[in-house]
């Protein structure tokens, strides 16, 4: 066995007895062995394994909880910021709704300095974040507009979009009654897809859903807002429901045509002066149980 | 082949065998191949953390290459981050001092050499050398542990031992 070889076989820590004494005999054993005894020297350090386990369990196990309580932690901040955006989206982006009651008129001033004056049981509704790019309200039931000069203004019933720049006109949208008064400047209704415009003293009336032309209006405001309202030959129900909305009663009528034309007026002011204007002309009579008036033929 | 089933090393008793079975190999890997300056103890737990962490992608006959690879380029970061001088002796040698002065001195001279001779070895050569004389691994283990052939690793030990040698007396 060549020298090579029985190192090579030391190395392995391979040597039988017999190659031992073989390997005694070479000229390099005893540099070998003080190399090899030196060596012990560079050992590693003494390592404990349960010891740097033990560590590293503790590490995973801190590790998890503060991944949990991180995490968590996240989630209700995000939950916190997610909360207050919405409100503050909800709140600021929420649509400003004006309602009236039966009996109750009121003035609404817009972000733009127009005024709306609303009748009674009546909705009027905008979006005050959104006003400056879109001049927007939603109108059920009637109201009176001052608008302002400006870009385009849009009034959006359930009946049609009216659009205007700068003017005075009156809307009145109530169940198949569908009236648009302009008072002062231009206006433009979108009724059914076909667009009318209205001049001062124009109106634009659907009863019914049938398109009525009337005479011009030579009054400069609409008559609720004096306190009174005034009809031309109008079926006999809408007088009562406008009625009705006004002095915020019942009313039931007997044996009574309510197609039949009536002209005329009532004041808001006072009840019973309101009775007799709409009773008289037609020789009705009328008797009253809290809040229902009953009208009869004479 | 069986396939091992249910074994998964997020279970903790597996988790611990591979814990038992390899960190002290991987600690003596670590500091053979880079000194002691950047605690590789410290590395070896950072590499089981991130086993576990990984737990469950990793499968159990993958792990040892995992944690070698993982440890090594932890090694090969903190060298990255901060220039330091590997120091390989651990050991303070101790002199007997019923020994002559000029023994002693024999025996300094010796040691310092040394030590500037396996500094000078190849990284590969000096796991493989020192596994071998100081940890008195047989070469198939080492094989097994560093996943290369027993050739190679009696090559490198081989190669070793000579270069050590030869430096040793030329110096």
């Amino acid at each position: 066995m060549n020298k090579e070889e029985l190192i090579q076989k030391w190395l392995d820590h391979e040597l039988n007895t017999q190659e031992l004494e073989a390997f005694k005999q070479l000229e390099d054993y005893e540099a070998l062995t003080k190399l090899d005894t030196s060596l012990k020297y560079f050992k590693a350090p003494e390592y404990n394994t349960s010891e740097n386990l033990e560590q590293v369990m503790s590490t995973i196990k801190t590790d998890k909880q503060n991944n949990i309580n991180w995490l968590s932690a996240a989630i209700k901040i995000a939950a916190v910021f997610v909360i207050c955006f919405s409100a503050y989206y909800y709140t600021t982006t929420l649509d400003t709704t004006i309602n009236t009651i039966a009996s109750q008129k009121q003035t609404v001033e817009l972000p733009d300095a127009s005024i709306v004056e609303l009748n009674a049981v009546s909705l009027l509704a905008f979006n005050e974040s959104s006003w400056t790019n879109n001049r927007e309200v939603t109108l059920q039931g009637e109201a009176f507009f001052k608008v302002a000069k400006g870009s385009r203004f849009d009034v959006k019933t359930e009946d049609g979009i009216i659009s205007v720049l700068g003017t005075q006109f009156n809307i009145k949208q109530r169940d198949n009654y569908f009236e648009v008064i302009c008072y002062e400047g231009k206006v433009a209704v979108t009724h059914n897809a076909k667009t009318t415009k209205l001049l001062p003293g124009d109106s634009f009336f659907v009863l019914d859903g049938k398109l009525f032309t009337t005479e011009k209006e030579n009054q400069s405001t609409p008559s609720w807002l004096l306190n009174q309202s005034r009809f031309k030959s109008l079926p006999y129900r809408e007088v009562i429901a406008e009625f009705e909305r006004q002095h915020n009663v019942f009313i039931s009528l007997k044996n009574i045509d309510d197609s039949q034309l009536f002209t005329g007026s009532f004041t808001h002011n006072d009840i019973e002066i309101a009775l007799k204007s709409i009773t008289l002309p037609l020789h009705l009579t009328h008797s009253k149980i809290d809040n229902i008036i009953t009208l009869k033929r004479e | 082949m069986s396939k091992p089933l249910n074994d998964n090393i997020c279970e903790e008793r597996l988790f611990s065998s591979l814990f038992n079975k390899y960190s002290e190999d991987l600690n003596n890997f670590l500091f053979y191949k880079f000194g002691s300056t950047l605690s590789p103890s410290d590395k070896v737990q950072e590499a089981f953390v991130k086993l576990w962490e990984n737990c469950g992608k990793i499968a159990p006959d993958k792990a040892k290459s995992f944690l070698f690879t993982t440890a090594n380029n932890l090694m090969l970061n903190a060298y990255a981050h901060q220039k330091v001088v590997r120091k390989h002796e651990q050991i303070k040698p101790k002199f007997s001092t019923n020994e002559t002065p000029e023994f002693l001195l024999q025996e300094k001279e010796y040691h310092a050499k040394l030590n500037k001779a396996i500094a000078n070895l190849t990284e590969a050569q000096r796991v493989a050398f020192l596994m071998n004389r100081v940890e008195g691994k047989r070469f198939k283990e080492i094989a097994q542990l560093l996943d290369i052939s027993t050739k190679a690793v009696e090559k490198r030990i081989y190669g070793a031992l000579k270069k050590l040698r030869k430096d040793i007396e030329e110096l």
